[in-house]
């Protein structure tokens, strides 16, 4: 059968963000795909060696427009360990409470983008409602919906008042009956069910191969989650539950990160609920002793990778940023030979891509 | 596990392996190894302890060398160290064991200048095609370099 060439991006309306495809097509059947990142290459880590400890908090929260959070936690993490800092328990329940709403948000956000491109309108603008109430609360806590500046080396620089938290619960509560009626809706509605199940399967040998990691690992039955595996912030004092799925395919990812969300809302109530007494942050040097170290944390998205290594000044000598999007990237094309083309947008939505955060 | 026991196997494997002297925060450890030994380190982590699970590769360029750090994930944080000069940086390419490895290769090769030997993929991965401004993150300032 004769060979097409179909591009898209880097500019496509599939796309949310900048990314190039070039998929070859024998019929209706994805054949070959190749793919091209570095169209928002903003030379991050080139510029966090310019800037001091500090600058660099304001300068790694907009790697990505989404899980900015987590950024800051991984990075402030690593300086933290540099500096013997030890953040106190209030400053550490704080963080992870704007990690897991930074995980509902997230996965919401994620729920809205494949309902809309498997043309599932109604899911996207329910899902996209829902996900205000958190977003509601995040700006609430900090004034920002999506760069937070919760973080700051040693600490946090924001508190809960006891009504506060209060009224957070409360609309957590509110959270928790939609996403389960949004839950409810995909997983019995046939449509959506025969637009995501048993398509763009991932094995766990290819989750292996390209050391894929995150809620795409995680569908294809791996058990991974570094808030288990490595507890970091307050997650040591957590009962958390990894959700894992057998099938690799959309349906399996769709299940793992709504299901995700649920627990994240659980998580969320438990830590407002034992909220502990006490200073949020402790004071800083600005200097960095000479040392190198990894940092990693469980983002929306899988692993995140931080390797910091100071020179002894007030400016790290090298930041290295790995995101969780590469290696689920590395492994696309593989997933996309012999989906059918219809199915393309299901496949690319299904892994949750975040470009700015693959090109940084 | 399994960490203090992957870090002897490679240190009996690799007699000029060193553990980095210092202290390691957040349970990483680093062991140094000789930069052609890089692929049966790999091999050995993967086929003796089913480690597959690499990271990322961080390069960097210290003003007297290049460093490759291999930061792999074993229940814990493990990490390879290998040295290459600034000049003619060559290593062997891990992407035969690791195909997840080529992305990780292809930023160090148009970052720091270091050729992959058995890389497959030689296109320009972050920067633009018609890039002629060299690499990025090497040195390239005064102070930068050491004399």
């Amino acid at each position: 059968m004769t060979k097409m060439v179909i591009p898209i991006g880097p500019q496509h309306p599939l796309l949310k963000e900048p990314l190039f495809f070039q998929l070859t097509v024998t019929g209706e059947r994805i054949f070959d795909s190749t793919l091209r990142i570095g169209y928002v290459y903003r030379g991050i880590e080139r510029l966090a060696q310019e800037r001091s400890y500090v600058q660099n908090l304001h300068l790694l929260e907009r790697v990505c427009g989404i899980c900015s959070h987590i950024h800051t936690t991984v990075y402030c993490q690593g300086v933290e360990a540099l500096l013997e800092l030890e953040v106190p328990p209030r400053g550490l329940y704080l963080r992870t409470l704007l990690c897991e709403l930074e995980r509902i948000h997230s996965h919401l956000l994620w729920m809205g983008v494949l309902a809309e491109n498997v043309g599932f309108t109604t899911i996207f603008m329910y899902a996209w409602r829902d996900r205000e109430i958190v977003l509601d609360i995040m700006e609430e806590l900090s004034g920002g919906r999506v760069a937070h500046a919760v973080n700051v080396v040693g600490g946090v620089r924001i508190d809960v008042g006891e009504e506060q938290a209060a009224s957070i619960m409360e609309r957590l509560d509110q959270l928790q009956g939609k996403v389960e009626d949004l839950l409810d809706v995909v997983q019995h509605e046939r449509t959506f069910r025969a637009r995501t199940q048993g398509v763009g399967k991932m094995s766990l040998e290819q989750v292996r191969r390209h050391c894929v990691v995150g809620p795409v690992a995680r569908a294809a039955g791996l058990d991974v989650d570094l808030r288990r595996d490595a507890p970091y912030a307050a997650y040591g004092r957590l009962a958390l539950r990894v959700v894992t799925a057998q099938d690799g395919d959309v349906w399996a990812c769709t299940w793992v990160r709504m299901q995700e969300a649920l627990e994240s809302l659980r998580l969320c109530r438990q830590l407002l609920l034992e909220l502990p007494e006490g200073p949020l942050a402790v004071k800083a040097a600005r200097r960095v002793p000479a040392g190198q170290v990894v940092s990693r944390a469980e983002a929306p998205r899988g692993e995140l990778l931080y390797y910091i290594r100071s020179d002894g000044s007030d400016r790290p000598a090298r930041i290295k940023i790995r995101t969780p999007t590469l290696p689920v990237l590395s492994a696309l094309p593989e997933q996309l030979r012999g989906v059918h083309t219809a199915d393309v947008p299901a496949v690319l939505s299904g892994v949750d891509l975040c470009i700015a955060c693959a090109d940084r | 596990m399994q960490l203090e026991e992957i870090v002897h196997a490679l240190r009996k494997a690799f007699p000029t392996a060193s553990i980095e002297p210092r202290r390691v925060p957040l349970d990483e450890a680093f062991v140094a190894l000789p930069a052609d030994c890089i692929l049966a380190a790999v091999k050995l982590l993967i086929e003796r302890f089913d480690i597959y699970h690499l990271s990322t590769i961080t390069g960097q360029d210290t003003g007297r060398e290049i460093e490759l750090l291999y930061h792999f994930w074993a229940g814990g944080g493990l990490t390879l160290r290998i040295s290459l000069p600034r000049e003619g940086a060559r290593l062997a390419s891990v992407t035969g064991l690791v195909p997840g490895a080529a992305f990780y290769e292809r930023e160090v090769r148009e970052m720091l200048g270091v050729a992959f030997d058995g890389l497959a993929d030689q296109r320009p991965f972050l920067l633009p095609d018609d890039w002629d401004g060299g690499h990025p993150l090497l040195a390239h300032r005064p102070e930068e370099v050491a004399e």
